[in-house]
């Protein structure tokens, strides 16, 4: 299967993650066998171009592999701009893997991008020792067929990087479930209920594995009860993982999603590890 | 004042005696799988001037109105009991949730608020003696009130409907469930403002102070406050004794904002209420946290409360057929429409639709809740609230015979109500092909899909892998254009080799095809199948018994 990311593109900074993400970049477009483009958002001039050059010839790309472009405005508004105008399947992004509280209501980038960006976004969270390719993928579940598409996305990627580990995360709660101790009248009667979906659930998603056919890398499911994102986020902290394959929000994510925050928000807040958001074409969807 | 040795005495009894006729009186609802909160509301009739107070006047006075500081005692003790209530009520309360589920939701909500508050209202502002009105000068506060009244929907009594119909989880209920949320949260915040109106009780603050205040309150609570309780939740849970610490900070939050909004004139109730929302929306706060207050508080201060409805009206007395029969006819056409038109405008089928509609009518105790406050604030008089006392019973008796009607179709999507008789056949096949084909030509038979379509899909799927299972039975599946799930049986007189996982060739071998784009329905599918099938003694039962007159009977059986 060729690989659906064959045009990604990279903003440059002049931050010191730039050079991380450079390499990254050249890494995926080496692994996915494709055409890069690199842009930087700013005011162009002879110095500021030189040193970009410096930067990406430190990062050892052959000059005729990658095409660089200048955009201006607000960052993330340019980024979105250039994404569309080159029709851009992969767009990658830095950040800091925690966001203070006066981001997290104005927005970073990376939260900019992840809401608005026409393509798939691959948000890398940069770690001390730097960059190194993604061993233990960790992969969202949620039944739909849209998501049985991204999880064999995400398989592929995880085969061509030879990855060591691939856990499906299923993450379900039941509204009102609680509410129902009331006329249960017993906290355990309800607990015996939630165990029961819990366990229908497991029994679902292990099915659900099987029928995707991944055979070639060694899968774990999980189950997780709780707020979506959160009980993600929580368990990839706790036992560790590389990057976290997520459907893109199918809307624009707006303010109010940040006041009731749900799934996406909750793993951009403080991102557990590298973030991949799966845009499908319309071509992949049907 | 002091309490005298009888009073105190009496006043236990009083309490003991609400309980104890609480417990009886709901667990016999419980019986016969009605809401807990009828049985609760009979005892309290029973108890009440209705009947004990009919006939044994003296020992309904020596229970419940001994001295006037017992009676002082028991409202303490029933506001403690609403407010905790509330606060338990907005813990639940997943506003989150509400904007993911996004558009079917958003419209079921709106709708099932817009249009009962729009019809409650009308008839109330230009019908108010059909609706009981006592005092005229009041018309726009009671127009409000009614409105108000019949947007309400009941979370813990539609929450156990659906789950018991085995819906909770679905798609159906959780539209419910967000939607009952979010109407629950605008009628209370409406009805505050109704209570600010009224201006009885707010500390000489003029409508305008009290309005931004309890706006304030409610921006304040959801979106800083939200933050702050996530931020100390976790220590509170991991330096203080548990559960005990954390029950303590959710009753004190609770009990602080509840002191603050009745200061303010908008009653103590709203305060936990919105403190519930703010403190339930932590990440933090444990499952089993929730369900330890739920019980603590539902299973004492719930049953006084809802006792206590019946000890202050004479229900005999203030029932008034035609306030009853036009709130009834009010409620079931508000909601039902309103949510259902909502939910069919956010992309529900049909029938659907009518099922939130029947959902979403279940009053139960939160319409009794906003009953006893207007009673109380002097809004309505006693036959308005017995109706509603009333309605919200009739409302929460009757949502799930209405939910289990509308959605009668969907117990077509269990493996038992889909075996059907035309689709079992006794096959001499020798190989997998022959015999899939076989169940194919016997499907379009019946259903009326190209054969070749099942053959090709089917055999896709099972070259891809196998679909042998364990204990002789085979499963070969696959998703095809259909708009319901069918399934084939064939029974085999010569062992096909499935590669099930035990080894065993399959002589049993269940054709299922589901709709193209729903994964779900097919994992529930196959799990249902599969468990079906999984118990060995029954399997080789059945393989013992291959005549045609009793195949299905023994099919239905397993």
């Amino acid at each position: 299967m060729e690989f659906p990311f064959k045009k990604i593109g990279l903003a440059i900074t002049f931050s010191p993650t730039g050079k991380s993400l450079l390499l990254e970049a050249k890494r995926l477009q080496q692994l996915f066998n494709s055409e890069l483009f690199l842009f930087h958002i700013g005011e162009k001039n002879e110095e500021k171009e030189a040193a970009l050059l410096q930067l990406i010839a430190d990062s050892g790309l052959p000059p005729n592999s990658f095409k660089l472009d200048w955009g201006s405005g607000k960052p993330a508004k340019a980024i979105i701009k250039k994404a569309k105008e080159y029709s851009l399947d992969l767009l990658i992004a830095g950040a800091l893997e925690k966001e203070t509280m006066i981001n997290y209501y104005i927005g970073s980038v990376a939260r900019k991008l992840m809401r608005k960006a026409p393509c798939s976004l691959l948000i890398h969270t940069i770690r001390p020792g730097g960059l190194s390719k993604f061993n233990k993928f960790c992969v969202s579940v949620d039944f739909t067929s849209e998501n049985e598409k991204m999880i064999q996305l995400a398989y592929q990627f995880a085969l061509l990087e030879n990855a060591k580990e691939f856990v499906l995360i299923r993450e379900f709660k039941v509204l009102g479930l609680t509410s129902t101790v009331y006329e249960t009248g017993s906290a355990q009667g309800t607990e015996k209920v939630r165990l029961e979906i819990q366990k229908e659930e497991e029994e679902k998603t292990k099915l659900y594995v099987k029928e995707l056919q991944l055979k070639n890398i060694s899968v774990e499911t999980v189950c997780l009860y709780g707020k979506e994102g959160w009980e993600a986020n929580k368990y990839i902290r706790e036992n560790g993982g590389d990057i976290f394959v997520h459907l893109a929000p199918k809307h624009s994510l707006k303010f109010v999603d940040r006041l009731f925050q749900h799934d996406l928000e909750f793993i951009v807040k403080e991102l557990p590890c590298s973030l991949l958001l799966i845009k499908l074409s319309n071509e992949d969807k049907s | 004042m002091k309490m005298s040795v009888a009073d105190i005495t009496f006043f236990l009894i009083g309490i003991s005696v609400m309980l104890l006729f609480a417990r009886i009186f709901g667990e016999l609802a419980r019986s016969v799988k009605q809401p807990i909160i009828v049985g609760e509301i009979l005892a309290g009739i029973i108890l009440g001037p209705t009947l004990l107070g009919l006939f044994w006047p003296e020992v309904f006075q020596n229970l419940f109105r001994q001295s006037e500081n017992v009676g002082i005692a028991f409202e303490g003790l029933t506001t403690i009991a609403v407010v905790m209530l509330l606060l338990v009520s907005g813990l639940e309360v997943d506003l989150s949730v509400v904007l993911k589920q996004s558009r079917t939701a958003i419209s079921t909500s709106l709708m099932g608020l817009v249009v009962p508050f729009f019809i409650g209202f009308s008839m109330g502002y230009f019908f108010p003696d059909l609706l009981g009105i006592a005092d005229h000068s009041q018309k726009l506060v009671f127009a409000l009130f009614i409105g108000v009244a019949l947007s309400i929907t009941a979370l813990p009594v539609v929450a156990k409907t659906l789950m018991d119909l085995n819906l909770l989880k679905t798609e159906i209920g959780t539209v419910i469930i967000a939607s009952a949320m979010v109407d629950d949260l605008i009628g209370w915040i409406i009805f505050s403002i109704i209570l600010g109106m009224m201006g009885t009780a707010n500390h000489g603050f003029g409508f305008e102070t009290t309005f931004l205040l309890a706006f304030a309150f409610i921006s304040f609570m959801l979106i800083f406050g939200r933050k702050i309780f996530n931020y100390v939740l976790p220590t509170i849970q991991n330096k203080l004794s548990f559960p005990g610490g954390v029950i303590n900070f959710i009753l004190i939050s609770g009990f602080l904002s509840a002191a603050f909004t009745e200061y303010i004139g908008i009653h103590a109730i709203f305060g936990a209420f919105i403190t519930g929302i703010a403190i339930g929306d932590s990440v933090h706060l444990k499952q089993h946290t929730r369900e330890i207050i739920h019980q603590f508080i539902t299973n004492i201060f719930a049953p006084l409360f809802f006792v206590s409805i019946g000890l202050r009206v004479n229900f005999i007395a203030h029932f008034d057929i035609v306030i009853v029969a036009v709130f009834l006819l009010l409620a079931f056409a508000g909601k039902v429409i309103g949510c259902g038109l909502g939910a069919y405008l956010g992309g529900l089928k049909r029938w659907d639709s009518l099922a939130v509609g029947f959902g979403m009518n279940s009053r139960g105790a939160m319409e009794i809740i906003l009953g006893i406050l207007a009673f109380d604030a002097g809004i309505i008089e006693e036959k308005v609230f017995v109706a509603l006392v009333i309605m919200a019973l009739v409302t929460s008796i009757t949502s799930a015979p209405l939910i289990g009607f509308a959605l009668r179709y969907k117990r077509k999507e269990k493996l038992i109500t889909l075996i059907d008789p035309k689709l079992i056949i006794f096959s001499t096949a020798t190989d997998k092909k022959t015999l899939i084909s076989e169940l194919a030509q016997k499907v379009s038979e019946i259903i009326k899909i190209d054969k070749e379509i099942i053959i090709s899909e089917v055999l896709k799927r099972e070259e891809i892998m196998p679909t042998g299972i364990a204990n002789s039975l085979a499963l070969p599946h696959a998703k095809i254009n259909i708009s319901k799930p069918v399934v084939a049986i064939a029974l085999l007189k010569n062992e096909i080799d499935f590669d099930a996982i035990d080894g065993i060739p399959s002589r049993i071998v269940v054709l299922l095809l589901t709709p193209q784009n729903d994964n779900e329905l097919q994992l529930k599918l196959l799990s249902e199948i599969a468990k079906t099938f999984g118990d060995k003694k029954r399997v080789d039962e059945l393989l013992k018994d291959f005549s045609p007159d009793s195949i299905f009977s023994n099919l239905q059986k397993l």
